[in-house]
């Protein structure tokens, strides 16, 4: 599996055919507004953000996501903030000593909104977009390609730390380590893992340098770039109207509230 | 012309004292297949980054000395224009992939990305590369999934794709499978066949014998023998710097302490050996018998 580290999903869909720019646009002005302009913005913008997601013909992956990940933790804070949030006037139900206001329901609602907003924008733009293809994009755009190469390596190389911690972690354990007793044992095993894993990494890293190095990474030529990411007239189109909403819909919270 | 000349190089690495390299002259003609050998800790590794441009350009430290390698000057040129002209493939074959590439193509294509390569070009040099080391198959794969053999592969092709004048690998083959090292040292004497320049710095003192244009012996940061093969590999030096010989040597030598090697040479490879051993007249089976 080639994609095994990324939320990619290697099909074609309408989604996938946008410009990287275009689906990242459209994750800030969802953000943005969500989070800033007017409350009732954000339940609407959950369901723009909710249908847009099955547009992307992702919509078992997309699924999923909003199951596993989403769902649970935005039902979380829904119940929390709806009976703990203090205050509220109209009491609707009582749980144990606490009481549930319309109100707080109300806060809890506009919340659970925002964050869905958030991860489920998030969500759509890494599930229909190649990774390589959003930081080559980024690059030819101006970003530090030093910036974009941290990025993407880091989601490449955390699994393969994990993998050799858990090597060490054996090693040390094969020599008598104690990671199963009581906690403050096992706090102390950390001690012996720490130490090989950072400077094991720190040696690694200065070895990973001189790699990239020996491929030209800090030549001063224009980079070019593998994959041609295509930036249609439909992308800019896009970009200006959700640009355009944005600043509306900032606009809208200025002088309406 | 020498596409390769140290001349009285001294290096310091930042914070010691003694030079990893001391006095070093190397001269490298072009399309000359040279071979390092020499223990841990003698100086192949610092030799390798030097003429890869990494002494001192990344190491920093002191050098003295001049240092000339396909056209440029240590003193004067910047790292990123050494890459272009040398290439460098070291031990670790998991740490020289980028890990900013999802597949093995993409991940042979960063240096001409890097670069500056137009596209339609990138894609032929990347397909030919990868047909020339055999690594075709795995264009689709993460390079993450793949054995150390095929890594370093990957990694010698990543060079390769760069078209460097000199190809310098330091220990390429140490941290590999029998089977790995077979595949890797196969593209090395592909590249050295097609005339390319090749630094190896390598402990298989068996295949450098059969292949290696020249063997440079080093010690002690110093080099201590520089010549064919078969002087350098054979000589009473290398067994009391406590080199790792040929084992087809050491059977000759313990042979000719026996008074059964007759040659006035001692073999560095199996096919020499089989040939002097056979000039032998002690060898008739006949007379093995009897001396048991």
């Amino acid at each position: 599996m080639s994609l095994n580290r990324s939320f990619f999903v290697p099909i074609d869909s309408p989604l996938h055919r946008l410009n990287p720019l275009t689906k990242l646009t459209f994750v800030f002005a969802m953000i943005i507004s969500a989070f800033l302009s007017v409350p009732d913005m954000a339940p609407a913008l959950a369901v723009l953000v909710l249908l847009t997601g099955f547009i992307g013909k992702v919509q078992r992956q997309y699924r999923t996501v909003l199951l596993k990940l989403i769902l649970p933790a935005i039902l979380f804070m829904f119940v929390m903030q709806s009976v703990f949030l203090p205050g509220g006037e109209t009491i609707l139900i009582q749980v144990g000593r606490f009481d549930v206001a319309r109100e707080n329901v109300r806060a809890a609602f506009l919340t659970v909104s925002r964050v869905f907003v958030m991860v489920s924008s998030f969500a759509i733009l890494l599930l229909t977009t190649h990774p390589s293809k959003l930081m080559a994009d980024l690059t030819r755009r101006g970003l530090p390609p030093q910036l974009a190469y941290v990025i993407i390596s880091t989601l490449q190389i955390l699994p393969q730390m994990q993998a050799k911690a858990q090597t060490i972690l054996s090693a040390q354990r094969s020599r008598g380590l104690d990671t199963e007793s009581t906690f403050l044992k096992r706090v102390r095993a950390i001690v012996p893992l720490v130490g090989p894993l950072v400077f094991g990494s720190l040696v690694e890293v200065e070895e990973r340098a001189i790699a990239i190095e020996a491929r030209g990474f800090t030549s001063p030529r224009a980079k070019t770039f593998l994959y041609e990411v295509p930036d249609t007239r439909a992308d800019r189109l896009i970009r200006w109207t959700l640009v355009i909403f944005t600043l509306l819909s900032l606009a809208a919270r200025i002088w309406l509230s | 012309m020498a596409i390769v000349n140290l001349h009285n190089v001294t290096y310091k690495y930042p914070l010691t004292e003694t030079p990893a390299l001391q006095n070093v002259n190397l001269r490298v003609k072009e399309g000359e297949f040279v071979a390092i050998i020499g223990r841990n800790g003698a100086g192949k590794s610092t030799l390798c980054y030097t003429l890869a441009g990494f002494v001192p350009h990344f190491f920093k430290g002191e050098l003295t000395g001049s240092v000339e390698v396909a056209g440029m000057d240590a003193s004067k040129s910047h790292l990123h224009e050494w890459v272009l002209n040398v290439g460098l493939v070291f031990q670790n074959p998991f740490n020289q992939i980028s890990g900013a590439k999802y597949t093995v193509f993409e991940e042979i294509a960063f240096g001409l990305e890097n670069i500056g390569v137009p596209r339609d070009e990138m894609k032929v040099r990347v397909e030919e590369a990868m047909r020339l080391t055999g690594i075709s198959d795995l264009a689709d794969r993460s390079p993450y999934s793949l054995s150390g053999g095929q890594q370093q592969r990957v990694a010698l092709t990543s060079i390769l794709v760069m078209q460097p004048k000199v190809l310098v690998l330091d220990e390429p083959t140490s941290q590999l499978d029998p089977i790995g090292a077979r595949e890797v040292f196969g593209v090395i004497r592909t590249m050295a066949e097609q005339g390319m320049t090749v630094v190896l710095a390598e402990h298989k003192v068996e295949w450098i014998a059969r292949f290696a244009d020249r063997v440079v012996a080093l010690h002690e940061g110093k080099i201590i023998l520089d010549g064919t093969p078969r002087e350098v590999l054979t000589s009473d030096l290398l067994l009391d710097k406590g080199f790792g010989i040929s084992r087809y040597t050491s059977a000759a030598r313990k042979a000719r302490e026996l008074g059964l090697w007759r040659q006035e040479q001692l073999p560095v490879t199996l096919e020499e050996a089989a040939e002097g051993f056979a000039l032998t007249p002690n060898a008739s089976p006949k007379r093995r018998c009897e001396s048991k």
